[in-house]
């Protein structure tokens, strides 16, 4: 698939074509690795909490009957796998869009069932604007934690739950199927997920999660791509041998059916650093549904299927080139703060800005980019410029505003002001060797007119005084990938940074606990400018088409930069600052770039 | 409503009916029940053993609303506390009404609902917090008290409050959307203070009910748990009324204006 996920159109299939389609599912998944007969033969009764009571019987390694909840006899097909003590099965029930998926655990006789549907006709709050209809195509899921009844023996008090135990854990999966992923658990309700076989290019996904606790050494997992194809994938995991078991059941971007079981074999490949509090263990889960119950109250209920999805696409307003274009003459702010403490700019991405810097006031230079512009500036002072491209003789004033983002390296930023659509460029200049780097933005794309698009160029600044580089440049890098940041813009915002891929990135929003909650990721670059010192930029593509570009500076923990996007409120290029903790970094570079291990293997 | 002066150890005026309850702290309750009538100097010496009755009658049933009273206060900071804010609007009068940061908010259905249901619950405000370092109540301000008037059908009350307020950021930032949506991107600050509050009887079951709450607040300052130091903030008050403000309050009140000006 070359067409990026965010991007691809997925087709709006209809009840009645799901169902049709569903059809061979009743027959049982399909598998590579042979189904196990682990139940043939048997029975079982499975008590859940809050669910069904689910009454099977296993006819042979591909033939179950149920009876749910005291019903009629259910005949369906099935399969089944194992992974030491633990037994999962899954099956549709025919005649219906529904199906079961039992991962049983034969040591403790505790299981987690994961009830799956299509076409759940529901609808979901947005994040502005009406709610959404979810997709008759997207897999609904609700999970029930119970056991197997044994006669003579008593209910288990405490059953499987949901976990905190996996935040932060990355791994390399290859099933069966020959379908590699990389996958990094970095929250405890989502996933981001690169499809390193499936996709053509190095970019990562997120989806909605749950994960389940068996024990110190065993989860399970689900997530549903929701937004995209609304597929499902299901597993067991057993971290001490990397293996898993597992399951996927949806329609890909073909509109074809898929529903296997699979088997895996993973490799932890590292652990981004938790920041909940050191007494969770993972025993109980902060999901973020507003405040907690009162202690003499049980929890609220939530209405079956309820998962936490962020979908930026669906609530995202999309605007014309012409809209933008009438907006940005009427309203374009370019730094409203007050240019002498930029830390009390009202807003919460700026509260952590470093101070302005006045190391180009009084200068005059040329940016000279290969294989792009060429600029001239005159610099009046910390706040002002003049500017042109070479060869014109009309200076055009603009406000700016610089960072010092490390010793005499200098990251600044400007509207190019009556250009449409609108523009802002975003300069590194070293001024001890005179390599720049510029990011060249525009709003509009050629998805939206209101999501930013941008270029980086690479080149030399000419300066009296500076001896600039002939050959020498800054270039783009993936030194930062696979690591995860705190970004503290300010007392009220803490996001995490996950460099996923050397062209995307994920944020993940920290909950009041320091839990991670909700994110969302898209394509991003990355450039180098000296060791330890980059540029990260971002556009929220196919999301609320925002940048942000920033430095991000190792020594000092610190990400100064710029905010640019287009919208109904104007046009706005303001300044960004946050503060960052280092919470790791997954070892994952070996899986991207041209010469990836996976390739051609 | 009638004010009267007196502490928990003065006796009042047995022959008088026409008095108000004050009590400074429980503690006079269990002074009351520890006095027998007959101990008293001039028990049925002056009024008679029935003036007795009556008066020690009178003093119990106003030391019981007192008590209530009390009651509806912990059950109406407990329920802040959880967030039970469907819980704290059922402890108001119809007429009821809460002035807060400068607004006014009107009838339990209405701006009281609108306040605690809205405005608190998408900030989680109400929440207990310890006083922010450097900025305790002072003892004066830690004193409750409890008035009834004399017809038992009406009270005024007053009580110190620490808690944590809110405020949800508001911005075009997909980082505080998302937030918002796991019940975070909220603006928290502490305020410390007093309830000034008055209470009715309710008609209809006889108990009290929360007629009116005035959030006296003494200071604001920025401070959370972890932190290590806490500084005095201003917040804005309410600017614009409902439904210009959609969880705004019907009027703004210019006494709380002036006080936060002052």
């Amino acid at each position: 698939m070359n067409i990026p996920m965010h991007r691809f159109k997925y087709t709006k299939l209809t009840k009645d074509e799901i169902g049709k389609k569903l059809k061979p599912t009743y027959d049982g998944p399909e598998s590579v690795s042979e189904l196990s007969d682990a139940l043939s033969g048997k029975s079982l009764k499975i008590v859940t909490k809050e669910g069904p009571v689910l009454e099977y019987t296993f006819k042979s390694k591909n033939e179950l009957t149920l009876v749910e909840d005291g019903g009629s006899k259910i005949k369906s097909g099935y399969g089944a796998l194992t992974l030491k003590q633990m037994v999962f099965f899954s099956h549709m029930i025919p005649g219906t869009q529904k199906g079961y998926n039992v991962f049983a655990d034969l040591d403790t006789d505790l299981v987690t069932v994961i009830e799956v549907w299509f076409s759940s006709d529901t609808k979901e709050n947005a994040m502005m604007g009406p709610p959404i209809e979810i997709d008759a195509r997207e897999v609904q899921r609700q999970i029930y934690y119970g056991y197997i009844e044994t006669a003579g023996k008593e209910a288990p008090e405490k059953l499987h739950h949901l976990t905190n135990r996996i935040e932060g854990k990355g791994m390399y999966w290859k099933q069966d199927t020959g379908v590699e992923t990389l996958e990094f658990y970095a929250s405890v309700m989502s996933t981001n997920f690169v499809e390193l076989t499936r996709h053509v290019d190095d970019l990562s996904y997120c989806a909605p999660t749950d994960y389940v606790l068996i024990n110190d050494n065993m989860f399970v997992y689900d997530r549903t791509e929701c937004e995209f194809s609304g597929i499902m994938t299901m597993y067991a995991v057993d971290l001490f041998t990397q293996s898993q078991i597992g399951m996927r059941l949806g329609f890909n971007e073909k509109d074809k059916l898929e529903y296997y079981m699979f088997r895996g074999k993973g490799k932890v490949v590292g652990h981004l650093t938790a920041l909940e509090p050191f007494d969770e263990h993972g025993e109980t889960l902060n999901m973020g549904f507003g405040p907690a119950p009162a202690s003499d109250q049980p929890p609220p209920k939530a209405p079956k299927g309820q998962r936490r999805a962020y979908r930026p696409a669906r609530s995202y307003e999309n605007m014309t080139a012409e809209e933008i274009n009438r907006i940005a003459e009427k309203n374009t702010i370019t730094f409203t703060d007050n240019p002498n403490t930029p830390q009390a700019q009202a807003g919460m991405m700026s509260g952590n800005t470093l101070p302005y810097s006045e190391l180009l006031a009084g200068k005059e230079f040329t940016l000279r980019y290969d294989h792009g512009p060429v600029y001239n500036y005159k610099v009046s002072d910390a706040y002002n410029l003049e500017w042109k491209k070479e060869g014109e003789s009309k200076w055009r004033k603009e406000t700016y505003r610089a960072f010092e983002a490390d010793e005499k390296l200098l990251f600044f930023a400007h509207m190019h002001t009556g250009a449409k659509p609108p523009v802002s460029v975003k300069i590194a200049l070293d001024l001890t060797n005179g390599l720049t780097t510029c990011i060249y933005s525009k709003v509009g794309s050629e998805y939206y007119g209101n999501e930013v698009t941008y270029e980086a160029f690479f080149g030399v600044a000419e300066m009296e005084g500076l001896e600039s580089a002939k050959y020498l440049r800054h270039e783009f890098t993936d030194e930062l990938v696979g690591r995860g940041f705190t970004r503290t813009y300010s007392d009220n915002m803490t996001s995490m940074h996950l460099y996923t891929t050397p062209h995307s990135s994920a944020w993940t929003i920290y909950m009041p606990d320091q839990t991670l909650g909700m994110q969302w990721c898209a394509p991003a670059l990355y450039v180098k400018l000296r060791e330890g010192v980059y540029i990260f930029d971002l556009v929220e593509e196919a999301c609320n088409g925002a940048e942000t570009c920033i430095i991000e500076n190792d020594k000092t923990m610190h990400a100064s930069g710029f905010g640019f996007h287009g919208g109904k409120d104007g046009i706005n290029l303001g300044v960004i600052g946050a503060i960052a903790r280092d919470l790791g970094q997954y070892k994952v570079k070996e899986y991207f770039g041209p010469h990836a291990r996976r390739k051609g293997e | 409503m009638s004010k009267s002066t007196s502490n928990s150890n003065e006796r009042p005026n047995a022959g008088r009916r026409s008095f108000i309850w004050k009590a400074g702290a429980a503690a006079s309750a269990v002074l009351a029940a520890s006095v027998p009538a007959m101990s008293m100097p001039n028990a049925g010496r002056n009024n008679g053993l029935k003036g007795e009755v009556d008066r020690l009658s009178a003093k119990l049933e106003s030391l019981e609303d007192q008590n209530e009273i009390r009651e509806l206060n912990r059950a109406f900071e407990s329920f802040l506390d959880n967030g039970r804010y469907e819980n704290v609007v059922e402890l108001f009068s119809a007429d009821g009404e809460v002035i807060f940061n400068g607004g006014i908010f009107k009838g339990k259905d209405k701006g009281v609902r609108r306040l605690f249901c809205e405005y608190f619950s998408a900030g989680e405000t109400g929440k207990k917090v310890v006083p922010a370092p450097g900025f305790e109540h002072e003892n004066e301000l830690l004193q409750e008290s409890v008035e009834i008037s004399m017809d038992r059908g009406a009270a005024s009350g007053r009580f110190p409050f620490s808690i944590q307020v809110g405020m949800p950021i508001v911005s075009d930032s997909v980082l505080v959307k998302m937030a918002r949506l796991q019940g975070g991107g909220i603006m928290k600050w502490w305020e410390g203070g007093v309830y000034e509050m008055s209470y009715v009887k309710d008609d209809g079951d006889s108990r009290w009910k929360i007629k009116s709450i005035d959030f006296q607040t003494v200071v604001k300052a920025d401070y959370r748990p972890g932190r290590s130091y806490a500084k005095q903030i201003d917040i804005p008050l309410f600017s614009k009324v409902y439904p210009d403000d959609p969880s705004g309050p019907d009027r703004l009140s210019r006494s709380a204006r002036r006080s936060e000006k002052a």
